[in-house]
């Protein structure tokens, strides 16, 4: 059990090894060019885990106190809120923004849809009895809440909107979604488990296990949609429309419009 | 702890929700099945929003009567505004397609069709909510004639990008769309 402590290996390990993959992860799109294509995803990449070896070695340092570490924590926290929202939007202009018969009505409502987020994520916090004695613990408890209430509501939204008008997001874009996606969800349930329910230092220390292999995968995933190449033509690609049909189809209302 | 058990229920959703999207896009992505196009009958739908109809009707009718048959009228004009969206989709999902062509007409032609097909679900779904409202409320006016223009334009964008992507078929003119 000695495990689910603080700084065991384990702990160490499932901090440091997702930001130094998803660094990397950065760097290779750089070095490809593709942060051209995905500038928000590919500066999320390079900060939020810039941001993270600070708050890591801001926990490991004798010199940053207790209060110190927390206020870097937020910080870091409010960086990555940022990182996402920019994330979010080039995840819903990559999908939508091409358009233009929807790209006005989409905008109107994922504007409509941040603004009850952010109703939701204020009432929740509001309504938190808070996990720990130490204020600005709690807080920052919440903020995380709060920061994945939101993303993961946008998120929703996006995959909504876009199935509701059978728009394909292109494959790397889903790859980015589906990863933000999973890892909101699950992030959401964790810490809304620690920041209500204020659980034991092992079951908290489980369930940040929990979310940092969660996350882990999350960024597999990025990897995988992002540099392998994808077989679009021969597997996602489907045949040209047979024009036979549209004919048919044509035909048809040509019947009906001029009868 | 209850607003930790509907946090937590949420998330579930969301992440259910979200692979469920994912997962049937992909299906549909993969499957042939996107040319199922459902022909409409553009002129007896032109007839079900026609007022002068509705007016000619409550003129005749008795209040109820006429509340009865424009609540049947309405069902029907959601039936078919309903197989408009759904040809809608199955065109969005060919437009997609066709934008990965080489062909920089077929592209552009691509790109309009999804857009106009784009244009015509969102006015499928604004229609269909009206519909219901107006199930509720049947004395009121109907106004279905975006979804009908849209329904045209679209007809004639699919049919360049059938022409573009297969110049040897003949094709007949549509002049009169």
């Amino acid at each position: 059990m000695n495990l689910l402590r603080a700084h065991s290996w384990l702990w160490h390990v499932l901090w440091l090894v997702p930001n130094v993959l998803i660094f990397m992860l950065g760097v290779l799109l750089w070095r490809r060019g593709l942060h051209k294509q995905y500038p928000a995803f590919t500066a999320f990449a390079i900060l939020s885990a810039t941001g993270q070896f600070i708050v890591y070695a801001a926990d490991l340092s004798p010199l940053v106190s207790g209060d110190n570490f927390w206020r870097i924590y937020c910080a870091n926290l409010v960086l990555e809120g940022l990182l996402k929202a920019l994330l979010v939007a080039e995840i819903f202009a990559h999908t939508v923004g091409a358009f233009d018969s929807i790209a006005r009505v989409g905008k109107t409502l994922i504007r409509g849809a941040g603004a009850i987020l952010v109703l939701a994520a204020t009432f929740a916090a509001a309504y938190s009895p808070g996990d720990s004695h130490v204020a600005i613990v709690s807080e920052a408890h919440l903020l995380e809440q709060s920061l994945f209430l939101m993303e993961t509501g946008l998120l929703v939204f996006i995959f909504l909107f876009s199935a509701h008008f059978r728009l394909r997001m292109p494959r790397p874009v889903l790859g980015i979604a589906l990863g933000l996606a999973i890892s909101a969800c699950v992030h959401l349930g964790g810490w809304a488990y620690i920041a209500n329910v204020a659980p034991s230092e092992e079951i908290r220390h489980l369930i940040d296990y929990g979310k940092a292999a969660v996350y882990q995968g999350c960024i597999l995933l990025w990897f995988y949609y992002l540099l392998i190449p994808q077989k679009e033509a021969a597997a996602l690609a489907v045949p040209p429309p047979d024009h036979h049909n549209l004919e048919v189809w044509n035909q048809e209302l040509e019947r009906l419009l001029h009868s | 702890m209850t607003l930790a058990i509907v946090l937590i229920v949420a998330s579930v959703l969301a992440l259910v929700l979200i692979l469920t999207v994912s997962v049937s896009r992909a299906l549909q992505v993969s499957s042939k099945g996107a040319t199922g196009l459902q022909p409409v009958d553009v002129e007896a739908f032109r007839n079900l929003v026609d007022p002068t109809e509705d007016e000619y009707l409550r003129r005749r009718l008795l209040p109820a009567e006429f509340r009865a048959v424009r609540r049947q009228r309405l069902r029907a004009v959601a039936a078919y505004v309903r197989v408009a969206g759904a040809n809608a989709a199955t065109l969005v999902h060919i437009g997609q397609n066709a934008l990965a062509s080489s062909d920089t007409q077929t592209v552009e032609a691509a790109r309009q069709l999804v857009n106009d097909a784009l244009l015509l679900r969102r006015n499928a779904t604004l229609v269909l909510m009206k519909i219901y409202v107006l199930l509720a409320w049947p004395n009121s006016a109907l106004l279905a004639t975006p979804v009908l223009h849209g329904y045209e334009r679209m007809s004639g964008t699919a049919m360049l990008l059938g022409r573009l992507q297969h110049p040897s078929v003949p094709v007949r003119p549509a002049a009169h769309w």
